[in-house]
């Protein structure tokens, strides 16, 4: 009887809500296909791959989640061989191939909400983390929103969070002692999302009332904060991550994104005009 | 003999398509209902039914009503979507973008790869890159694949005539495909593909439209025509036919990278343009129009007055019930949209013109979807 092949996850933290759940779905289908699965915590961003705790000996095959190795690194790892799936990551100038959520959708989906169905005109932008993929995709996504909007969006609406609740909460906060005219927040993730709108009730603001708040993503969380968002299922995510990665080391060979498309899940913090 | 065997096989093949397509259809969905309706003769129904539903196409479940006089209550049989799944991929618009679909063109997932400017065996290697991003992901057995290719394709062999865009000139993409991933494999044009998706999976409601243009502008520029549900095949690439109005090939005044260097010529002819210099898109070409950047407005006019002499023709020659502008161009907006119909309306008679509904279609991935039709349509002659 051969040995189980095993895949390893890479992650900054693997108890953070979204790196739990894309671990979760990888698990599942990685237990499916009859892998077994390591998940190695990477606190530091290692410059070689020797200073990775990897087992050689029996790694099949490595799923990254977001950028937790540097670009160099994944390019040396893919061009020794080593099948990767990256999620939520792209490395310019390599053909390592990865998962995303279909972000200019799901943002379109949330303008569409805000400008259209509830008549918002003066958004407030929360960033993410903009070294990250989905933190630069989901803010090129607004702003070309905007656009077709016809939507003047001045550069001060934008603002700091880094994909970090306490700090999207700051930012808000600091935005709304500037007295700025705006009527709807959309945020790069939810939990920023909810953060910030915690912020606008504790200045004094109604949800939906007075300003809407919407997020991308979608979690429990959400849910129990009555947040509008668009979801895109983490843990499928993981699930098609690890079907990629598994597809590789059964020696297909893939090169490009695969997108998770995104549903809008209107929820009490937007009310319809 | 080898004759008579392929007519029995394609008999029995052209049989078990009338059963499904039925089932599908919900004209019947019993065996009895099923032989009235196809005019097969009970057994013949009986047999194939079995090995439809043995394939898995198919399903049992539940009893139906009896008929009037009485009598057993027939088992109903049901079509399963989520038998086989197909692949559907578009090469156009720099990129090969694929979508994997279950057998009602619902999509499970999608996969895409830039183009990057590859050329000939570059782009077919591309391709199965994205073909194998979506084998991965499947959820059951693989039926067939569509591909939507910019330019001349031959449908019925499933080689591409002529692709400049890709460098593919004879290409015989079906026969490779087909042999490298043992499934049926159908190509079709880009354009034509986009018509087929917006006909079989709706158009904005317009639910009376029984033939329909579609006009395809990304660095090429095509035309894909459905009449009454068939996708004619005399539409394709136009790119090379002379604009009279602009005094060049359609490609060089529509194509995207056309429009790039008109636009970086017209932002230094009208100093103050607020159009970027670097990753121009159509939308920030939309946004300094409609906010009265005159580069961006007098750019907007010539394209939308060459696109008014396409639909001129159009219009004139087949009478179409809706036309439809395809592309990333759709997102200079509805404004753009009403000034190519008015133009349109100056070169033709009003009355002419003033039935036919015009449509932006915003889906980035038609081409992909109608890739995947096509597939089910030419294998199953559902859809």
């Amino acid at each position: 009887m051969s040995a189980m092949r095993e895949i390893n996850i890479i992650t900054n933290n693997p108890y953070e809500v979204f790196q739990r759940d894309v671990i979760a779905g990888a698990q599942e289908t990685a237990a499916q296909r009859e892998f077994r699965v390591n998940v190695i915590q990477v606190s530091e961003p290692p410059r070689h791959a020797k200073d990775l705790p990897l087992n050689w000996e029996s790694l099949a095959g490595a799923l990254i989640i977001a950028n937790v190795l540097p670009n160099e690194l994944l390019h040396t790892l893919h061009e020794h061989g080593l099948p990767l799936s990256l999620i939520s990551h792209q490395v310019p100038g390599t053909a390592i191939p990865g998962v995303m959520p279909n972000n200019r959708q799901g943002i379109a989906m949330l303008m569409q909400h805000l400008v259209i169905a509830c008549g918002c005109a003066k958004p407030v932008f929360i960033q993410g983390h903009m070294q990250q993929n989905d933190g630069i995709q989901r803010e090129m996504a607004f702003r070309q929103e905007a656009m077709r909007y016809n939507l003047n969006i001045p550069p001060d609406y934008y603002l700091p969070g880094e994909f970090i609740p306490a700090l999207a909460a700051e930012s808000m906060a600091h935005f709304l002692q500037t007295n700025r005219e705006f009527d709807c927040v959309l945020a790069s993730d939810y939990l920023m999302a909810e953060a910030a709108m915690r912020a606008i009730q504790a200045a004094g603001w109604r949800v939906p009332e007075d300003v809407a708040v919407v997020g991308f993503g979608d979690g429990p969380e959400a849910a129990q904060a009555g947040l509008t968002t668009v979801a895109a299922d983490v843990v499928e995510l993981g699930r098609r991550g690890a079907r990629q990665l598994i597809g590789q080391i059964d020696g297909l060979r893939i090169r490009g994104l695969t997108l998770l498309s995104t549903e809008l899940a209107e929820r009490s913090t937007t009310r319809r005009k | 003999m080898k004759p008579l065997k392929a007519t029995r096989e394609n008999l029995r093949r052209h049989n078990r398509q009338l059963l499904l397509r039925a089932v599908y259809t919900g004209l019947a969905n019993n065996r009895a209902a099923l032989a009235l309706e196809t005019g097969l003769a009970k057994p013949t129904v009986s047999d194939l039914i079995g090995e439809l539903i043995s394939d898995g196409l198919l399903t049992e479940g539940g009893l139906g009503e009896s008929t009037e006089s009485g009598g057993k209550r027939p088992t109903l049989i049901k079509f399963v979507p989520e038998a086989r799944q197909v692949i559907g991929v578009s090469l156009d618009n720099g990129r090969a973008f694929g979508v994997l679909c279950n057998l009602a063109g619902q999509v499970a997932a999608q996969h895409y790869a830039e183009l990057e400017s590859a050329q000939g065996n570059a782009v077919e290697t591309l391709l199965t890159d994205v073909i194998n991003g979506l084998v991965a992901q499947l959820d059951a057995p693989l039926l067939c694949i569509g591909v939507g290719v910019p330019g001349v394709v031959d449908a019925g062999s499933g080689i591409i005539t002529d692709s400049p865009p890709l460098g593919w000139r004879h290409w015989p993409l079906s026969e490779r495909l087909s042999a490298r991933y043992d499934v049926p494999v159908y190509t079709g044009n880009s354009a034509e593909l986009t018509a087929l998706a917006q006909y079989a999976f709706g158009l904005n409601g317009d639910d009376h439209t029984r033939s329909l243009v579609t006009v395809l502008v990304t660095n090429s520029v095509e035309v894909g025509i459905t009449l009454g549900g068939i996708t004619c095949h005399q539409g394709g690439d136009i790119s090379g036919l002379f604009s009279t109005v602009g005094e060049n090939r359609l490609d060089m005044l529509l194509g995207w990278p056309a429009v790039q260097r008109r636009a970086a010529e017209l932002r230094r002819q009208l100093p103050g343009s607020t159009l970027p210099e670097n990753g121009l898109t159509y939308m920030h070409v939309h946004y300094s129009a409609v906010n009265g950047d005159p580069a961006a407005q007098q750019l907007g006019e010539e394209l939308s007055t060459y696109l008014a002499q396409i639909m001129g023709w159009i219009i004139g020659l087949l009478r179409p019930d809706h036309v439809s502008l395809a592309g990333p161009i759709v997102n200079l907006g509805d404004d753009f949209l009403r000034r190519v119909v008015e133009k349109t309306e100056s070169m033709l008679w009003p009355e002419v013109v003033r039935p036919v509904v015009f449509s932006l279609a915003y889906s980035g991935n038609l081409s992909a979807i109608g890739a995947a039709a096509l597939a089910l349509h030419r294998e199953l002659d559902i859809l």
